[in-house]
């Protein structure tokens, strides 16, 4: 009984910071329509402050979290708001999904680049741990006590907010009709501002209250997961209910601890399913949600547009990104070698994320986690011979990749009859789940039953050796390379055949109008289950493949991090182009990781500019999550723009040429080694850059069509008659159609005044005067 | 008994009532108009027969089988079509293949009996008269247009009851006409139609049974000789015309 009243007591406590930060949740989501996915990492943000006034500085307690409470957390919600959050309005739930989760690696890396995540922080408990209360027999400290009531407070203050104010009414409409809203004297930007400052204040709050609670240590991942596990209870409120996403809180808390309390201590997984719970609960939930109204969607202000290429295009790309990876590699040493194999791996996996949420408008947050269960299944089944001559068998792979297809049905099944959000939030879960329980499952255990000793996760660290098949031996690394880009390369062009058939063209429907689609006949949560499948596939072919590529891979290869960072940059590169899944996987792969090591590589060689090399490889690890977060301002991704430039090149085919002549001209160079493979890659770059540029200046008829090119050349505004152009017959006989003079009309002439007007006419002004009055004989 | 028929259908959205006791009936071969003021109800009660929003009370029958319980998906695949007031056209599709990829979903649907979607696309284009703009995007055609391509696609699937809401709004007069005419022609070869619009004119002209929504509730329904007469629609909706006496 003692035992039960103090682990209720410890349940309620967590269940009730929970509930702090869940509602902070539920808050921002109602009034601005954007689920937070950076919510946990406010929360650690808020936690580090604290920290730092406190522990670091020795402000004193009310100070320091009436600066972190009432300042810093409010503070931070509403720059959110206003900077970033304000233009995502009317964009598609991808675009909010990937920049709100921008914001939290974005926050994390700025707190690593802040706090040095190798020195060890402490945040204590308030008053110290020896501060403590007796109730029923049960100790609870101070700390606990000021936990639970301010869950109360924040519980009954946002009940009355919501149902006892004006502003807190409209706060609940906010989201339904903003234009309504406005109409009743609300302004909802103001608003919405608001509920992004509480709720902020509600994720410091539940940050500060909760890391002395788990233990006191400040981990930056640790923290922001922690607040991850109140998506459960958000979503038990249903992401609207306040009161039941609180009771969501408790029942979360109280499990969590009742496991802890009355679970055997015996059993090797007791902790990681502790862990795990509240992920388990969401599943659970999702499970059990009532299907979703689905509502039409009204055509939006930022439209993602893209370009279709044909398969033959697509043949002709694949061919040339095989042709450029083998010339590249021959600049390349060994090591490096192994490093673009490893980035294109993770572009086969960003090509799942392609079709995913390119083609079909899905999300899944844990597309690496995917890559972690076909890697599980090859280790296991997959792989013949001992040490050196241990191989992974084509078998084996296949195995893989049709467990991971299964997998990601049964995770994705429970959301497919809701919003895209909750397939979101239920691939979050099943990543965080993947890391917090199946790949701690290091030490082998007796299975029942069978009675062999096994453990998913042996040892904590997987070795991988390379594919065999038939003469196809990967164990060399430029075959490993050249199969890796023709895989690629292949699924890629599969992908634009997949897109350009009638398969394509649902998911595109299904995409653009879900309720459009189902009542033309489409059975949504079929097509939705089948992109799944096909691309959870794709995601454990890639994973197995990074896997062997690296040689042996541990939990952290998987983290949930970086499956989030391959979606932020693949996202950020193009969704709907198969080239910028290319970029998003090297990227996210490779990429910055390169860049930031080798700008810490040059801090650690140059002491007197240690600082500065520093800064930049600390910049350069806030990046992409900068990049990330520009994606609110151009859904299409860079690959678009990049299209839009390219694509009138086609038809400047000497500029095209000499482009052609001067890269094979900076690849000899390069592989004769008269220029550093750094200033090959550079101008290779510019080179890209410049040449849509100049084929601009050169053959403008290429880029404007030969028309326009006449046309423009053609005008010559009236007023510069005499001044830029001579007099010329056709050109005194338009002006005195302009002016309204009986001209006589000659054979040969080129522009009509009418058609020439709009051109150059000052708006307003221009062609119904001159019509009127060339009616009227001068 | 009529081909599609909604019984008592009652729908409450929190405390207000947007449907209270609706029941009409569309009989194949006809068009039936359902007019009444914003917020009556008319889209609502098209979402509660396509499936999109479950009533609080009441049943749809199709073909004589209740249709109450059924997805969006399989009402469609018996032979229910729509159109949407707030155009839910596929944006990132042509328009030729928006009509396309309703052939596409029929076919993928179906076992056995299949279309053939590229000619079929071609002839309902030129049956709606689509076909000069069929390889422009969607989203660069005037709404008059973009109506027309919602109902191409919806006749697609060989609908048997076809549901418009508000097809009209947007088009331009000789639009309109041509939209009517249109409309008389599939109902002569036995589709039936069910017309919610505003356009009383054409209204009047095309259905040969009208329902008068208001609040929620029917007021009125019969010809379209009746409509016009009945006072209590005259008041609600119609309005008096002054001098016109």
């Amino acid at each position: 009984m003692h035992l039960f009243i103090t682990y209720t007591i410890f349940g309620l406590v967590l269940g009730g910071v929970y509930g702090i930060a869940a509602s902070g949740l539920v808050l921002t989501y109602n009034t601005s329509g954007i689920f937070n996915f950076a919510h946990g990492a406010e929360a650690m943000l808020g936690a580090f402050v604290y920290w730092d006034l406190r522990f670091n500085l020795h402000w004193p307690a009310p100070i320091a979290l009436f600066a972190v409470l009432g300042i810093f957390g409010p503070l931070m919600g509403w720059l959110l708001y206003v900077v970033i959050m304000r233009g995502l309005r009317d964009t598609t739930e991808v675009t909010k999904i990937v920049v709100t989760v921008s914001v939290a690696l974005g926050m994390l890396y700025l707190s690593q680049w802040i706090w040095n995540p190798r020195s060890p922080r402490n945040e204590e408990l308030f008053f110290g741990g020896a501060s403590h209360v007796k109730i029923f027999g049960s100790t609870i400290t101070t700390h606990e006590l000021i936990a639970l009531a301010t869950a109360v407070a924040i519980a009954v203050g946002l009940r009355l907010l919501f149902y006892r104010t004006r502003t807190g009414v409209a706060m609940r409409g906010a989201v339904d009709d903003p234009s309504l809203l406005q109409l009743n004297g609300h302004n909802p930007d103001r608003l919405a501002a608001l509920s992004w400052a509480m709720g902020a204040f509600l994720a410091v709050l539940a940050g500060v209250l909760v890391t002395p609670i788990s233990g006191g240590a400040l981990e930056a991942t640790a923290l922001t997961l922690l607040v991850i596990n109140a998506f459960a209870a958000a979503v038990f409120g249903r992401l609207r209910s306040v009161p039941r996403t609180f009771v969501g809180a408790l029942v979360l808390g109280l499990t969590a601890n009742y496991v802890l309390a009355y679970f055997p201590k015996s059993w090797a997984w007791t902790s990681d399913f502790r862990i795990s719970l509240p992920m388990i609960i969401l599943f659970l939930v999702l499970v059990v949600l009532p299907q979703d109204r689905l509502r039409g969607v009204a055509m939006r202000r930022t439209r993602e547009r893209t370009h279709l290429p044909s398969v033959r295009t697509a043949v002709l790309g694949g061919a040339a990104l095989v042709a450029v990876v083998i010339l590249i590699r021959q600049l390349m040493v060994n090591s490096d070698v192994t490093t673009l194999t490893v980035g294109m791996t993770f572009a086969i996996i960003a090509l799942s994320l392609t079709l995913l949420t390119g083609y079909a408008g899905e999300m899944n947050l844990a597309a690496v986690s995917f890559g972690a269960i076909g890697t599980l299944v090859v280790f296991h089944l997959g792989v013949t011979g001992h040490s050196q001559a241990a191989r992974t068998t084509l078998w084996g792979i296949v195995a893989g990749v049709v467990v991971t297809a299964i997998v990601g049905a049964l995770v994705a099944l429970p959301a497919l009859r809701l919003r895209g959000l909750y397939l979101a939030l239920a691939t979050i879960a099943f990543g965080v789940f993947l890391t917090d329980m199946i790949l701690l499952d290091v030490n082998p255990h007796k299975l029942p039953l069978i009675h062999t000793r096994f453990s998913l996760f042996t040892q904590g660290s997987l070795i991988m050796p390379p594919l065999k098949v038939g003469p196809l031996d990967l164990r060399n690394g430029t075959t490993f390379l050249v199969t890796v880009t023709i895989v690629f390369a292949v699924i890629g062009i599969g992908l634009i055949a997949l897109r350009n058939s009638s398969y394509g063209r649902r998911l595109t429907a299904m995409k653009d109008s879900p309720a459009a689609s189902a009542t033309l006949g489409q059975s949504l949560v079929k097509l939705k289950l089948s992109v799944f499948m096909l691309s959870a596939a794709i995601a454990g072919l890639g994973g197995i493949l990074m896997a062997s590529a690296l040689g042996s891979v541990t939990a952290d290869n998987f983290s949930i991090f970086i499956s989030l960072a391959l979606l932020m940059l693949t996202v950020a590169m193009g969704i709907t182009y198969v080239s910028g899944a290319l970029l998003g996987g090297l990227f996210s792969g490779v990429g910055f990781a390169i860049v930031v090591a080798t700008f810490n590589h040059l801090a650690d060689n140059h002491t007197d500019l240690h600082g500065l090399y520093a800064t930049f490889a600390h910049v350069a690890a806030v990046l992409p999550a900068l990049i990330g977060i520009g994606l609110g301002r151009n859904p299409s991704g860079a690959m678009h723009d990049v299209v839009e430039m390219w694509r009138p090149m086609r038809r400047a085919k000497p500029v095209l040429a000499a482009g052609a002549a001067t890269a094979v001209l900076l690849y000899v160079l390069a592989l004769t080694d008269t220029i550093t493979n750094w200033w090959f890659v550079i101008l290779i770059f510019v080179l890209l850059a410049a040449l849509p540029i100049i084929g601009q200046m050169v053959m403008p008829e290429a880029f404007l069509g030969p028309e326009e090119v006449a046309r423009r050349r053609a005008v010559v505004p009236d007023e510069l008659v005499g001044v830029d152009a001579p007099y010329t017959p056709q050109l005194r006989e338009s002006l005195d159609r302009a002016l309204g003079f009986d001209a006589t009309p000659r054979p040969a002439v080129p522009v009509l005044a009418a058609e020439r007007e709009p051109s150059y006419a000052p708006a307003g002004v221009g062609p119904p005067t001159v019509e009127a009055s060339s009616d009227a004989p001068a | 008994m009529p081909l599609l028929e909604t019984v008592d259908i009652t729908v409450h959205f929190g405390g207000n009532v947007a449907l209270d006791q609706v029941s009409i009936g569309v009989e194949p071969g006809t068009i039936t108009g359902l007019i009444g003021p914003n917020g009556a109800g008319k889209t609502t009660l098209f979402n509660v027969i396509t499936g999109l929003q479950r009533p609080g009370r009441g049943h749809v029958t199709f073909d004589a089988t209740d249709i109450t319980g059924l997805s969006p998906a399989k009402r469609a695949r018996r032979g229910l079509a729509r159109t949407f007031q707030r155009l839910e056209l596929f944006l990132s599709l042509s328009v030729r293949d928006n009509v396309r990829v309703a052939g596409d979903i029929c076919n993928a649907a179906s076992i056995g009996h299949r279309i053939h979607v590229n000619d079929e696309t071609d002839r309902v284009l030129e049956l709606t008269g689509l076909t000069d703009v069929a390889h422009k995007d969607v989203a660069d055609i005037p709404t008059g247009r973009a109506r027309v391509v919602e109902l191409a696609r919806a006749l697609m699937a060989h609908p048997r009851v076809l549901l418009l809401d508000e097809p009209a709004s947007g088009q331009t007069e000789r639009e309109t006409e041509v939209f009517g005419q249109l409309l008389g022609r599939l109902a002569g070869d036995g589709l039936g139609v069910c017309l919610v619009e505003h356009d009383v004119g054409l209204v009047m002209q095309v259905c040969s049974m009208i329902y008068v929504l208001d609040y929620g509730a029917i007021l009125a329904h019969g010809s379209a000789q009746q409509i016009q007469e009945d006072p209590a629609v005259i008041t609600a909706y119609l309005g008096t015309t002054k001098g016109a006496a």
